[in-house]
């Protein structure tokens, strides 16, 4: 399966009669990272689910006209912030219309999420992540559960790596005290 | 993820992070899925780009109607032209009063001057038919072609349910 470098599927997106394969070989490379990351932001299962198929789509209708500027991760990357962000703003417009609380209704996603089985500290670090202003959360989830360089995750947002490590270590900082609070 | 490997490796950049979260480094950190979610995800995805390939006709046909940021200021610009072109200019000459609105106000509080409006008004649309070149009438001869025959009077007159008869009383 990964046998393919990034650069190698998309020569062979590229070629029309390996389309299909290749974009099957890609969602099959990269969706667990790209579910993970997006259901860490948007918290439900189905919300993630719709979210991480309209990136793949996105990816589809796009990958022809990727340029190679960056690395093929970074631009999927890119992708999932931008559609995570989009459905949380369309989201939390939502949640003004019904007069509640954005952070009110994501706390309550996380205690209804019924495909979350994690222990008690578990819960209270997703929690505190959940509290955090969402720039902080990206940086917070790129650099602590997927491992991403700050020069990557730079490349993704388009912030400064010194901007990137500040919002980091605040972020850690909040976490902290949330987590170790009880 | 490497979950044995120390943070000193797993984080180049030297980050010291607190011991909690070194504790809940992850690996596992509780999310799951529904079972068999990630043997589905690719067909689904593929049956949601054919779905939207056949409803999106319109939009790959007219790749701005997906973009209402463009078409609707281009829509508005266009009834605005044909507002401007062919709507307006004919109300706009319908409501065109023969005379101003101040001399309308001055005639209706002032017989004499109304009359006297009114007076050079017609005065000079008795001008303007003097001065119409009316000589094409002077040079109009009756040739007597294209006159109905009697059959066809008779006929016309048949179909209108009147009398042949009414011509020989004239």
């Amino acid at each position: 399966m990964s046998e393919f470098t990034d650069n190698e599927l998309i020569e062979l997106f590229r070629n029309a009669d390996m389309k299909h394969y290749a974009f099957n070989l890609l969602v099959r490379k990269y969706q667990e990272k790209i579910y993970f990351f997006v259901r860490r932001l948007v918290i439900d299962h189905d919300d993630a689910d719709d979210v991480v198929q309209n990136i793949f789509i996105k990816i589809y209708k796009n990958l022809d006209s990727f340029r190679e500027d960056s690395k093929l991760f970074t631009w999927l990357y890119r992708i999932a912030v931008n559609e995570s962000l989009s459905f949380l703003k369309n989201k939390r417009i939502h949640c003004y219309l019904s007069l509640a609380s954005p952070e009110a209704m994501m706390m309550k996603a996380l205690q209804e999420d019924t495909h979350y089985d994690g222990t008690e500290i578990q819960k209270r670090l997703r929690e505190a992540i959940v509290k955090l202003p969402k720039k902080q959360q990206l940086v917070f989830n790129m650099r602590y559960y997927d491992d991403l360089s700050y020069a990557e995750i730079s490349d993704i947002l388009g912030t400064s790596v010194g901007a990137l490590k500040a919002s980091y270590h605040i972020a850690v900082k909040k976490i902290e005290a949330s987590v170790t609070a009880n | 993820m490497k979950i044995n490997q120390s943070i000193q490796e797993q984080n180049p950049e030297n980050e010291t992070l607190p011991p909690i979260l070194i504790e809940l480094r992850p690996g596992a950190d509780g999310i799951n899925t529904p079972d068999g979610y990630f043997d589905s995800l690719g067909s689904r995805i593929v049956d949601g780009i054919a779905n939207r390939k056949g409803a999106s006709f319109l939009s790959v046909a007219f790749p701005s109607v997906s973009k209402p940021l463009l078409w609707v200021p281009t829509l508005a610009a266009v009834v605005a032209v044909v507002l401007l072109v062919f709507v307006l200019p004919e109300k706009k000459a319908a409501e065109i009063p023969a005379v101003d609105e101040w001399t309308e106000i001055r005639m209706a509080f002032d017989a004499s001057y109304a009359e006297e409006v009114l007076l050079s008004e017609s005065h000079a649309v008795d001008k303007e038919i003097e001065n119409m070149d009316l000589s094409y009438i002077q040079s109009a001869t009756y040739t007597g072609k294209n006159e109905p025959t009697q059959d066809e009077i008779s006929e016309y007159l048949k179909d209108l349910e009147i009398e042949p008869d009414i011509l020989n009383e004239h």
